[in-house]
């Protein structure tokens, strides 16, 4: 060690002996070394030179002569930030975020309608009127919490479990249902498996099924959020299973170098699918990782709604103003099964998911707030309740009558424009209904169109296509028609309620 | 993933020449002389490396896009990329390298013109520099992202293939990745070996929702390159490697289009069709020119260019097999990986196609 130090000194050519170093060395000769050698063995103190400090590019550190490997701090992790009690009680007032009855409310009506909008479908499922269905029992806290720390036109990247955030965003009942039944009001148009929606209005990307994809693909839309200084966030939610994956370390990291306004929402629920966290990672969760990249980390309880908004809010500010990600990890619990596939009986005890659901609910814990501050009662409970339930059944109802979307939507939106031989397959597939027709569950889906009706059509597509792209051309690349997704130009605004 | 290798032919010229003292002291007097003896002392097992297996044959000049100039394929690479930042102030270059000008000089000068948030380098992370690329092109921003060779693209398969192919489609055009453009140096160099010399467009052949153009010349590349970053489509565009600096043609300095999906019969012919894209497409030139002279066969030459969507009507039709008088040959790199000292016995050279063409004659 002080050997390398010496030598440090004598290569270096900025300080120390520079130019003079390689001749003096020669000078001193080994003996010169060697002494200076036993003379640092005898100094019974940390060897620390001024002149000598680290010169590598790839760390900013000091010398340390004390062979010592740093223990990953597991058995006492990152504290868990929280602002009520399980019992709903504010623990320390400084942190309350004072926010207006209506908001918190909000925050409530947002969380019950979707914990009711879960039940519904999942036994929808059950009885075989959808084909797939993801509940969201237990977090309904972490999404709504920080969907109300956003702005609407803050944009979200999620994974699969985040239904809440569209639903504090007032996606319609009647959306959530079309996308899940993949009926002809299904803005997807059919294609995706239930519970992977997405608006464009409402700035919530499309979910899909791979893990972790989206992570940097929101760093990538953060840094173009920079460019535009639309001074908006990204967020991009995430579970600890899927923090795993490479595009989880990719995300991170351009994040870091690229300085973007991210926040990074890692829902730690405790499981993925079957999988403990003791068999997805052995550090301190994924709070503790975001050090490692250069990021601001925090560690919430994220059955706390308050302190999800507080510590979204405050990453939100100061990722905007400062061009940084931020990454929250929010410590919560899966109550429900992976999915209508799966049935966590299998790995996991009913009273460990008991616990959770009656001892540590954010929905609970919200509704005992409320009631301790006068501004919900068992009454509003019920009344509510019943409500709820009613909105559901009906956008259920009409969600089963409508029919599936017309056939010829297999074919579009491959490209932007439909190329010539995917219009071939297009009227084969019509001339084969033609003769084929009674095999097929025709009834349910919109009317086909007859053959040579596409050929017009497609012209009338490319000359629209045509007329668009020359529109297009005629405007500033700064205008609302690029960067399109962060400008309030488009559609009807996000503040309606959107259902009845 | 160390690109260290087969860039190492260019970089450690380019080191040297800018050497500092003591590494150059180390170079020349610090060996015994004549340690480095000429190859030819070795006698006949001593063999140069390889010439190339083609000859490029530029294309005449072009007259319908104003003013040219003699460019290189990596400058004409340079020009289109030049020509994009300048257009469109939303456009961006980002991937390992490209900020010092790349380590194909594709991007040279760029940096300087355009500013450091509009070309900057990414960490080492090929599915990072893709998946960031579309999430910029979700914004309706230009992405024009570099993987530093194709060999190295297979990190960022799924995004490619899972996400940007299929996200206008299965958001039922609520969003789309259409502005992001994926360039890489693609193919055989003569010393590349495995890892970089491959060509990978297959792999991607078949997945609808991108677009897989690969040019043969300085003249196709840039005008190729810019409809691919124009199209509204996720675009995947190989460029050469070998023909970076081999070809050399004239090249109009002002944007222009070549069309996607429409392949070029570069020359007429009757008995036999020859198909391929990029480099290939000078060794078959040759090849025509060959079966001419040899056997008096004339030889229609396509260069297919645009991968997928492929241009069917041009090549060949459904009902052509039918028409055919003998079976179609495909002549291509054994089913191995891409060895290194082997490689003049790997590539389908003139030869080998040549042959495959007179089989073919006599079938």
């Amino acid at each position: 060690m002080a050997v390398a130090a010496a030598a440090a000194r004598v290569w270096r050519p900025s300080r120390g002996l520079g130019r003079a170093g390689l001749p003096l060395l020669r000078l001193l000769g080994a003996r010169g070394l060697a002494r200076s050698h036993t003379h640092r063995w005898q100094q019974q103190r940390h060897f620390s030179s001024l002149d000598d400090k680290p010169q590598f590019p790839g760390a900013s550190a000091e010398f340390i002569d004390k062979l010592e490997f740093i223990q990953p701090n597991v058995i006492s992790g990152i504290p868990i930030y929280r602002v009520m009690d399980r019992q709903g009680q504010i623990i320390n007032p400084s942190e309350d975020p004072h926010l207006p009855q209506e908001k918190v409310l909000k925050f409530y009506k947002s969380m019950t309608l979707l914990n009711t909008m879960d039940r519904i479908l999942y036994e929808s499922q059950r009885q075989g009127r959808i084909s797939f269905y993801m509940t969201n029992y237990g977090e309904e806290g972490t999404h709504v919490g920080s969907a109300a720390a956003l702005d609407d036109t803050d944009l979200v990247f999620g994974q699969y479990r985040e239904a809440g955030v569209l639903m504090y965003r007032d996606y319609p009942l009647e959306l959530f249902m079309a996308q899940c039944y993949g009926n002809v009001s299904d803005l997807g148009k059919g294609r995706q498996m239930p519970v992977h929606y997405g608006c464009r209005e409402r700035h919530f990307v499309t979910i899909s099924s791979p893990l972790a994809t989206q992570i940097p693909q929101a760093v990538g839309a953060a840094y173009a959020a920079k460019r535009a200084n639309a001074n908006r966030v990204v967020i991009c939610y995430f579970g600890e299973g899927a923090a795993s994956e490479g595009d989880a370390h990719a995300g991170f990291n351009f994040a870091a170098t690229l300085e973007c306004p991210i926040i990074f929402f890692c829902r730690n629920n405790g499981y993925a699918i079957s999988t403990p966290t003791s068999e997805q990672y052995r550090g301190d969760g994924i709070a503790a990782r975001g050090p490692g990249y250069g990021i601001l980390s925090i560690r919430v309880d994220g059955n706390d709604v308050f302190a999800v908004y507080n510590a979204t809010k405050e990453a939100r500010r100061r990722a905007v103003a400062e061009n940084q990600p931020f990454l929250i990890e929010a410590m919560t619990y899966r109550i429900g099964h992976h999915s209508t596939s799966d049935d966590s009986s299998a790995y996991r005890s009913v009273d460990e998911v008991n616990y959770w659901d009656k001892q540590d609910h954010p929905i609970s814990r919200l509704r005992h707030h409320l009631q301790s501050r006068g501004w919900w009662d068992d009454e509003q409970e019920k009344a509510w309740r019943k409500q709820s339930r009613k909105k559901v059944m009906e956008a259920f109802e009409q969600a089963e009558r409508k029919l599936k979307p017309n056939p010829n939507l297999i074919f579009s939106d491959v490209y932007q424009e439909m190329p010539a031989q995917l219009r071939k397959q297009q009227e084969s597939l019509a001339r084969h209904l033609q003769t084929y027709g009674e095999h097929y569950p025709l009834d349910h889906f919109e009317k086909q169109v007859p053959p040579n009706t596409l050929r017009s059509q497609a012209v009338l597509e490319a000359c629209s296509a045509r007329l668009l792209h020359w529109a297009g051309s005629l405007v500033s690349p700064f205008s609302t028609l690029s960067y399109t997704v962060f400008s309030q130009g488009l559609g009807e605004g996000t503040s309606g309620t959107g259902h009845p | 993933m160390a690109a260290v290798a087969a860039s190492a032919g260019w970089l450690l010229r380019l080191r040297a020449a800018g050497a500092d003292g003591p590494w150059r002291r180390l170079c020349g007097a610090g060996l015994p002389r004549g340690f480095l003896q000429s190859a030819s002392a070795y006698g006949a097992a001593a063999q140069r490396r390889q010439v190339a297996h083609f000859t490029f044959q530029p294309d005449p000049e072009p007259v319908e896009y104003g003013q040219t100039q003699k460019m290189n394929l990596f400058q004409a690479v340079t020009s289109a990329l030049d020509n994009s930042l300048a257009k469109d102030p939303t456009a961006v270059i980002f991937g390992e390298d490209v900020a010092f000008g790349g380590v194909f000089r594709c991007t040279v000068g760029l940096r300087d013109k355009y500013g450091k948030d509009r070309v900057f380098n990414t960490p080492l992370c090929e599915q990072g520099i893709v998946g960031f690329g579309i999430g910029i092109a979700v914004t309706g921003a230009t992405a024009i992202a570099e993987i530093q060779f194709a060999d190295y693209i297979f990190p960022a398969f799924d995004q490619i293939v899972n996400e940007a192919a299929k996200y206008r489609y299965r958001s039922g055009d609520l969003f789309n990745c259409g502005s992001l453009t994926i360039r890489s140096p693609w193919g055989c160099v003569g010393h590349g070996a495995l890892y970089h010399s491959q060509s990978p467009e297959a792999f991607f052949a078949h997945c609808p929702g991108i677009k897989v153009v690969v040019p043969r010349s300085p003249f196709q590349a840039k005008g190729l390159l810019l409809s691919c970053i124009e199209d509204k489509n996720p675009c995947i565009f190989f460029e050469p490697k070998i023909l970076y600096r081999a070809a050399v043609e004239q090249v109009p300095v002002e944007p222009y289009n070549i069309p996607l999906s429409q392949a070029e019969v570069i020359r007429e012919g009757s008995d036999v069709t020859l198909v391929a894209w990029g480099t290939q497409v000078h060794v078959i030139r040759e090849v025509a020119a060959m079966a001419q002279e040899k056997l008096g066969v004339s030889c229609e030459v396509i260069d297919l260019r645009t991968i997928l969507p492929w241009d069917v009507d041009t090549v060949c039709k459904e009902e052509c097999f039918l028409n055919l008088e003998a079976p179609i040959s495909r002549v291509c790199g054994y089913d191995t990986p891409f060895p290194h000292i082997f490689e003049p016995f790997y590539i389908p050279d003139k030869w080998k196609c040549y042959d495959a063409l007179r089989k073919m004659i006599n079938y």
